[in-house]
């Protein structure tokens, strides 16, 4: 009862759309064709749930974001570090190229990717990879390198080697950086999911929305999208979670800033 | 000493790029890679050679270039203001907007192609939209986390000079939440160049996301690279001119040493209004031709496809197997 309390303030916004949509719609003010009311898109996606679609593609979607995410969390961190901490001159040599790679677009890559890597899970998920790296190995060398000299200073002081320095200081304090990297990250993982399965794929949710579009279906389109966000919300919030729990120190500054 | 070192970091800065160049043209030379798939350099440049002594490129990129803009002004024009009085009014309201904001956020209007088309066709009008519903969200985000984020201490000192709302908002809010507002634009910015190639892949004529998509579908390989440096190039310009605005709006709040001249100069105003001038003429210059080039990519687009499907009806079946 607390928790549908809760739910009922903290979520009066999205109530307050879902039932504008409804009525909008009902009403006739727009097109139902052009956009089904919310009940009917739920009642999609029930018809989805039911036939197992719906949870099949959702699953290897997943499987294939959270895959790529890792994977360049994985690459990127270690990365970060290294080229906002000691290696400022190896910084200076990649960073021009790193400029570049950030920009290049996934809806271009998969052309590219197709060439080199096929139409495999490979591909789809080194696609992901490539777009999630570049905001992560950017905060985390910008944290390393922003890490408060008065800290860095007091802690030489008293006598910390090394190692001790980088994990007692500068990956703590660095840490809030990071974690802006991987929500941002995470977000385009989901966001850009459809440009991964437009790879010749034949799952996903992203393949889901394309089939539907192709056969204009209008409904499976609004139930695969709705889908999408929702799981794109999710990781943001297990993402914020972990972050509450694990940096303490920093209160919500980073928090607002996405 | 100092100069010497400065020498080497600006051989390393660049060392990195030479040397990535000359992997990509001696790797297709040397058959570590087929040059197939990965042309070399030389190759691409000549493509791009080709693109431009035939006009080509100007057109996709002045194309692309208006869709971005005209993309992201429509986002600011909503967002902005949107961001101002949601942070600065009513932030419980903003409060209570977020998860929704946040959920919308989430959806890419890619994959609602079909509703846009429904809505506003396979024209401009659709592209733009796609292009601005993207931008719209980092920039109000940022919009609204800056305001909110503005010292308190100087919005009451303003309140308790009694300045007007207007004063207020231009004197006060809004250089301080600038910094935070640029950074949003940064990052929609890049969100608009992701999409921009997915919207030119709407049925469009022009643009260099039509450009790569073409080539690809015809097997130009080099020509596809062509298309993809230039989108390359076209982020970078529009970030790195972002960033530089990011850093001269920060001159207020970082003087971390004395006052120097550079400081002085910096506050002087005479070399900024000398790079606004700059920016209004770029800005003006990419609106006006932009949108004419637009407006002729379109028409010739719609000549060429009936003149195709005329073909189509005379020609029997050669017709559409005719490229031109």
């Amino acid at each position: 009862m607390r928790i549908l309390r809760k739910l009922l303030t903290e979520k009066t916004a999205i109530l307050a759309f879902v039932l504008l949509w409804e009525v909008v719609t009902r009403l006739g003010l727009v097109n139902q064709i052009f956009i089904p009311p919310f009940s009917k898109v739920v009642a999609a996606m029930w018809f989805l749930i039911q036939n197992g679609y719906l949870v099949k593609h959702t699953l290897i979607s997943l499987e294939r974001a959270l895959g790529g995410f890792l994977l360049a969390a994985v690459i990127a961190i270690p990365l970060g570090l290294l080229m906002g901490g000691w290696f400022r001159r190896i910084q200076l040599v990649l960073n021009p190229l790193f400029e570049i790679a950030a920009q290049a677009n996934p809806f271009i890559l998969f052309h590219i990717v197709i060439l080199f890597l096929g139409i495999g899970e490979l591909a789809k998920v080194s696609i992901i990879a490539w777009i999630c790296i570049w905001p992560i190995l950017f905060n985390t060398a910008a944290g390393v390198r922003n890490v408060d000299s008065v800290l860095l200073r007091a802690a030489q002081s008293f006598g910390l080697n090394r190692r001790q320095l980088f994990f007692k200081v500068i990956l703590p304090a660095s840490a809030p950086a990071i974690f802006t990297g991987l929500r941002v990250s995470a977000g385009y993982s989901f966001f850009l999911l459809i440009a991964a399965e437009m790879m010749g794929s034949s799952s996903g949710l992203g393949w889901l929305i394309l089939y539907s579009q192709e056969n204009y279906n209008i409904q499976w389109i609004f139930a695969g999208a709705t889908m999408i966000a929702i799981l794109g919300l999710t990781m943001d919030t297990i993402l914020q979670i972990i972050e509450r729990r694990t940096v303490v120190w920093e209160n919500g500054a980073t928090d607002a800033l996405r | 000493m100092k100069k010497y070192e400065a020498v080497v970091d600006r051989f390393l800065r660049y060392s990195g790029l030479v040397a990535f160049f000359v992997l990509w043209e001696a790797a297709p030379r040397l058959g570590w890679a087929d040059p197939q798939f990965l042309p070399p350099l030389s190759a691409v440049l000549q493509s791009i050679y080709w693109l431009a002594v035939d006009g080509e490129l100007y057109s996709h990129l002045i194309v692309s270039l208006w869709r971005a803009l005209v993309g992201l002004m429509l986002a600011a024009l909503v967002a902005l203001p949107l961001g101002f009085i949601l942070g600065a009014r009513c932030p419980e309201t903003a409060r209570h907007l977020d998860p929704l904001f946040r959920l919308l956020s989430q959806v890419n209007p890619f994959s609602l192609a079909p509703v846009f088309m429904l809505c506003f066709g396979i024209g401009e009008i659709s592209k733009l939209m796609t292009i601005a519903l993207v931008a719209l969200w980092p920039i109000l985000f940022h919009t609204i986390t800056g305001v909110r984020m503005v010292d308190p201490l100087l919005v009451k000192t303003a309140r308790s000079l009694t300045v007007t709302r207007g004063v207020m908002v231009s004197e006060v809010l809004l250089p301080g939440a600038f910094p935070t507002i640029i950074s949003g634009f940064r990052v929609a910015t890049q969100m608009t160049v992701f999409m921009l190639i997915a919207a030119e892949m709407l049925g469009a004529a022009a643009g260099l996301g039509w450009l790569v998509h073409n080539s690809a579908m015809l097997s130009q390989i080099p020509r596809m690279y062509a298309g993809g440096a230039f989108i390359i190039l076209l982020g970078i310009i529009i970030n790195q001119i972002l960033l530089k605005v990011e850093r001269e709006s920060m001159f207020w709040r970082e003087c971390p040493g004395p006052v120097t001249d550079e400081v002085v100069r910096s506050l002087s105003g005479k070399t900024r209004s000398l790079y606004v001038a700059a920016f209004a003429c770029a800005f003006a210059f990419v609106l006006i031709c932009g949108s004419q080039e637009v407006r002729r990519v379109n028409i010739q687009g719609l000549h060429s496809d009936k003149t195709a499907s005329h073909q189509h009806n005379h020609g029997g079946l050669v017709g559409p197997l005719r490229s031109d």
